[in-house]
């Protein structure tokens, strides 16, 4: 069988997390709001309105541009896209055409060994070809053979984010989605949940014959809102596509719906001819011109994004890839391991064991915010640092970490309090030790007969009565003196 | 003389020092709307009685019940010592093409025949926040697009109140048409390619396009939104200086109109125009003009009248010290109109899609199979035959394979006609104008039916004004005499950006210096007979 590769390009678009929409102050959000609430004449397009821009749009497109190295135009502008719609009142959308926000752009995007066909990592080069600012139109649904429509999303602002035909596999692409979805939170510009249609993504999908160059017919495919089902529907379009091809058939530039139920996809139409918009500058707006002050003032608090913070987190701190893919998966998460290992001064590595087996697991069932937990970077580090000193073991470490988060103290005052430090004073331990060997003349006969191994076992034996908190180490070396003592 | 042909800074005058009440003026007004307006424009198809013949037809919605409402509360808060403001008391007419809270706002056009505005146009409030009263609303070309008011799809249309069988030209029609017929002092119109302007000339009365973005365009139902700029009709040039004072200034809803502070028009009005250039150009005294059959350009100058009232009005300027520039160079007037015809249509198309009948105005009753199907029908019926032919040359300038030849092209034509403007204004360029003077239109008022239906004709009334419009800059037009038939002859000042106080003060000083002359003395015809 002949070898094909797919090309793949994706076309998001991204609901900006503004409060208000992109052209009136209607509030942009209403996922949780009933039809036609969240609307004023401007953004239904009534007669003699005009938009007038939200500067907040601009300025998380600027960061999304700068996050994907795309070049920030000093002077854009805004275009009217033309076409008749029910969901589009003015009979246009504002979009931006030819001389958008941002210009170029990429990603390199990391594909994990699980994601890849050899189970080799690898990172695939993904170009950015188009990246700006638009209005969204209404949402229509068909409900008993009737179309309906909703207002409030008309001009909620999008970012439209088109990638070049670099993707390879359907694996790429989810890994393109999951990737971006982490930089859209990461930025603070969108929730980007694909469930609520904050991130929306259509997939031109084509085969060639590995080796290859040139570009087959594309069919794109849209209605998918999840990542898995990104990724599903892709592997399937291909699958397809070579089935088609090894039948001797041709590839048409359709559009497929995918049918999340079935997990088919479904013909919805057949592309003949682009449709012509008839873009020209929308008059109503003043051109962006986003001088160096603004640029600067928008650019002042740029992130370390979490592909670089996690390059730096396996180089600075020496963590293995696993550990620093969890660590930077999400921004607060990220900032809250690197502000313990600061705090604590220690082994990161320690810090990110702490973190990944049980912060995260409270982060997780609770469902906490790692930046506004009562169990602070101070007081995890402190945490580590009495298990170091010695002042409590592990078990009593560990269930500090709930005791702080629940009642907001310092976890040296809740030792105090408890009582939970472990007893370092050498009489005490002595005496408890020397009543476990009365208690046990055969096994202290065993031991002295050669059978050293049952240190162990006498150690336990006065952890028992002291109820844990003996200093292990110091119980030993006493019973181990004991012992050798009375042996010679 | 009655009040309602004084001018409005005189009634605010006597309303405020309570000479006189609000309620009066508003009365003495309805009282003149009743007598000379006729049956105002309704969508109903009746012919036209020799009655309507003689009648000057500028309302299509008459708010008389709500005006005297208004006047009454004017009334009281001078009553009780407030001040109701600059404009207190004073009547105006708006342009059907804004938007009024609650009122009927038509576009002159079918379809919007049964829309209600939800919000009130920023220009019309700022009149009523400075006590101006609303007395309706009134005719135009459908959607703005004419010169003639002819093309209203509410008929009859408005006539010429100096001579009923002309047009009062357009689109601002109505408007012109009820200040010179002392229906309101003041009217609010828009001029998209001179469409104040023109009416202005034709009917004996003064019309400001203000600088681009010097007026809030919001509430203002768009024609070509580059091109469009709300402004005055007045009688008189102060009048019409106090409503710019008005209307002007930013707006947070219209990120186009300009954040520069609004000046004072009044302050040194009268200081003549000793020391100020001003510019004559042969450009302007010749029209340029498709030939119909072979397309070809011809060109011709214009009537003699015409020509000899500008030459006039530059004498008695010079006569009063301002130094007189001849054979100032605008090369590029003579493309306004071909460039206009499309930058406006691209726009024009556009604005008009929202026109769908799926969420106000018409939808057509005829049953229809789907969606794109009722979108048809309803355009077909609700769009008159300018709309339409807006909208398919429009579409097919802008449409990818043609937008490079046509749109693309007519926006560097734009570009060219500013830098013309740039040049003449530019303080330290060759000619370092403070306005240029040219006519305002190639001819008189027109015979009613003798250039509709033939749309490109009809569009180079416009030629000696668009190109204000392509560069943004300000202009003002004011009476200058009458021709041989009686009709008005109108003269323009051109300035530069924001230069409408320098416009306001030269036209004054012609208005002052040419008070006393017979043609200041004849009354519009439909007023002779009136003592």
């Amino acid at each position: 069988m002949t070898d094909y590769e797919a090309v793949i390009g994706l076309e998001t678009h991204i609901q900006l997390n503004t409060v208000t929409k992109v052209f009136c102050s209607c509030k942009a959000d209403s996922w949780f709001d009933p039809p036609h609430t969240n609307i004023c004449p401007v953004c239904c397009g009534l007669p003699g309105v005009l938009p007038v821009l939200n500067k907040a749009v601009v300025e998380k497109g600027v960061l999304l541009a700068r996050a994907m190295n795309a070049e920030i135009r000093p002077l854009s502008f805004f275009d009217r896209k033309n076409y008749f719609y029910p969901d589009l009142p003015k009979g246009y959308q504002i979009s931006q055409f030819d001389q958008s926000l941002a210009r170029g752009g990429y990603l390199d995007l990391p594909i994990p060994a699980a994601a890849s066909p050899d189970k080799q990592a690898y990172t695939r080069h993904v170009t950015i070809w188009k990246l700006h600012i638009e209005e969204d139109a209404g949402k229509t649904k068909v409900s008993n053979q009737r179309r309906l429509i909703d207002f409030n999303r008309c001009g909620v602002p999008l970012v439209e984010m088109v990638t070049g035909p670099d993707l390879r596999t359907a694996d790429e692409a989810a890994q393109y989605l999951i990737r971006l979805r982490q930089l859209l939170r990461w930025l603070g510009i969108s929730e980007a949940d694909m469930e609520k249609a904050h991130l929306r993504c259509d997939a031109n999908v084509s085969i060639r014959v590995r080796g290859e160059t040139k570009l087959n017919p594309k069919t794109e495919i849209k209605n998918v809102n999840s990542i898995d089902a990104v990724r599903e529907a892709i592997a399937r379009e291909i699958e397809r596509q070579i089935r088609e091809v090894e039948a001797g058939r041709h590839i048409e530039a359709w559009t497929l719906e995918w049918d999340e139920d079935s997990g088919t996809l479904k013909k919805m139409r057949s592309k003949e001819t682009e449709a012509d918009y008839r873009y020209f500058r929308e008059p109503d707006l003043l051109p962006i011109r986003l001088d160096e002050g603004w640029q600067r003032q928008i650019l002042a608090d740029f992130p370390e994004l979490p592909l670089e913070r996690r390059a730096r987190f396996v180089e600075q701190y020496n963590l293995p890839e696993y550990d620093a893919d969890i660590l930077t998966s999400e921004r607060k998460l990220s900032d809250y391991y690197e502000n313990t290992v600061k705090s604590y001064g220690g082994d990161p590595k320690k810090v990110s064991n702490w973190l990944m087996n049980d912060v995260l697991r409270m982060i997780n069932d609770q469902g906490l915010n790692p930046q506004e937990m009562q169990l602070t970077p101070d007081a995890l580090a402190e945490i580590l640092k009495l298990v170091d000193a010695g002042t409590i073991n592990i078990n009593t470490g560990k269930a500090l970490l709930q005791k702080v988060q629940e009642s907001g103290k310092k976890p040296g005052a809740i030792v105090a309090e408890e009582g939970l430090g472990l007893v370092s004073d050498d009489s005490t331990i002595r005496e408890v030790c020397q009543a476990v060997l009365a208690e046990s003349p055969n096994e202290v006969a065993a031991y002295r007969a050669g059978k050293v191994t049952l240190i162990g076992w006498f150690v336990g034996g006065v952890m028992k009565k002291m109820r844990g908190k003996a200093d292990a180490s110091l119980a030993r070396q006493i019973l181990e003196d004991l012992l050798n003592e009375k042996n010679g | 003389m009655e009040i309602c042909d004084l001018n409005a800074l005189e009634l605010a005058r006597l309303v405020r020092s309570r000479q006189t009440s609000a309620v009066e003026v508003v009365k003495s007004c309805l009282e003149r709307v009743a007598q000379v307006d006729g049956r105002p424009g309704s969508l109903e198809q009746m012919p036209l009685s020799d009655e309507d013949k003689k009648r000057v037809h500028a309302f299509i919605t008459l708010t008389g019940e709500n005006a005297l409402q208004q006047a009454e509360k004017v009334d009281q808060m001078l009553a009780a010592g407030e001040d109701p403001g600059v404009l207190a008391g004073v009547p105006f007419t708006v342009k059907d093409i804004f938007c009024v809270q609650d009122t009927l706002t038509t576009a002159a056009s079918k379809i919007l025949a049964n829309f209600t505005a939800p919000y009130t146009a920023t220009p019309v409030q700022r009149m009523q926040d400075a006590g101006a009263i609303l007395l309706g609303k009134v005719n135009l070309d459908e959607f703005t697009y004419g010169s003639s008011n002819e093309s209203s799809a509410y008929q009859p249309s408005p006539r010429n109140p100096w001579n009923t069988d002309r047009v009062p030209g357009g689109s601002s029609g109505g408007s012109a048409a009820s200040v010179a017929a002392g229906e309101a002092p003041l009217s609010l119109g828009t001029d998209t390619a001179g469409s104040i302007r023109q009416p202005a000339a034709f009917c004996g009365v003064v019309g400001v396009k203000p600088t681009y973005g010097r007026v809030s365009r919001y509430g203002l139902i768009a024609f070509a939104s580059s091109l469009d700029c709300p402004g005055p009709v007045a009688r008189d040039v102060k009048d019409a200086a106090a409503m710019l004072g008005v209307i002007a200034g930013s707006d947070e809803r219209d990120a186009t109109a300009a954040r520069l502070a609004v000046p004072d028009y009044l302050e040194g009005i009268e200081e003549g125009v000793k020391g100020l250039r001003i510019g004559l150009s042969p450009d302007y005294f010749r029209i340029t003009y498709p030939d119909p059959v072979s397309g070809e350009l011809l060109s011709q100058p214009l009537p003699e009248e015409v020509a000899r009232a500008v030459t006039e009005a530059a004498e008695k300027l010079s006569a009063m010290g301002a130094d007189i520039v001849e054979g100032v160079p605008m090369p590029n007037t003579r493309f306004g109109i071909p460039a206009y015809f499309v930058i406006s249509r691209v726009e024009a198309a556009s604005n008009l899609h929202r026109y769908d009948g799926v969420k106000y105005g018409l939808r057509s009753e005829a049953p229809t199979a789907d969606l794109k199907e009722m979108y048809k029908i309803t355009r077909n019926q609700g769009f008159g035959p300018q709309p339409k032919l807006r909208i398919l040359m429009g579409m097919y300038v802008s449409a990818a394979q043609y937008s490079e030849q046509y749109y693309r092209r007519a926006l560097q034509v734009r570009t060219l006609i500013r830098q013309d403007f740039e040049a003449i204004f530019d303080p330290a360029g060759a000619y370092r104008l403070d306005a240029l003077l040219t006519p305002t239109t190639p001819t008189t008022a027109f015979k009613m039916a003798s250039l509709y239906g033939d749309s490109v004709l009809m569009q180079y009334a416009d030629q000696l004004t668009v190109p204000a419009n392509h560069a943004g800059v300000p202009g003002i037009s004011l009476p200058a005499g009458l021709d041989n038939e009686g009709l008005p002859i109108g003269i323009q000042l051109l300035g530069a950006d924001y230069a409408e106080k320098t416009l306001f003060r030269a036209a004054r000083a012609y208005e002052m210096t040419t008070q006393e002359e017979d043609w200041r003395k004849q009354k519009p015809e439909v007023l002779r007979g009136r003592s």
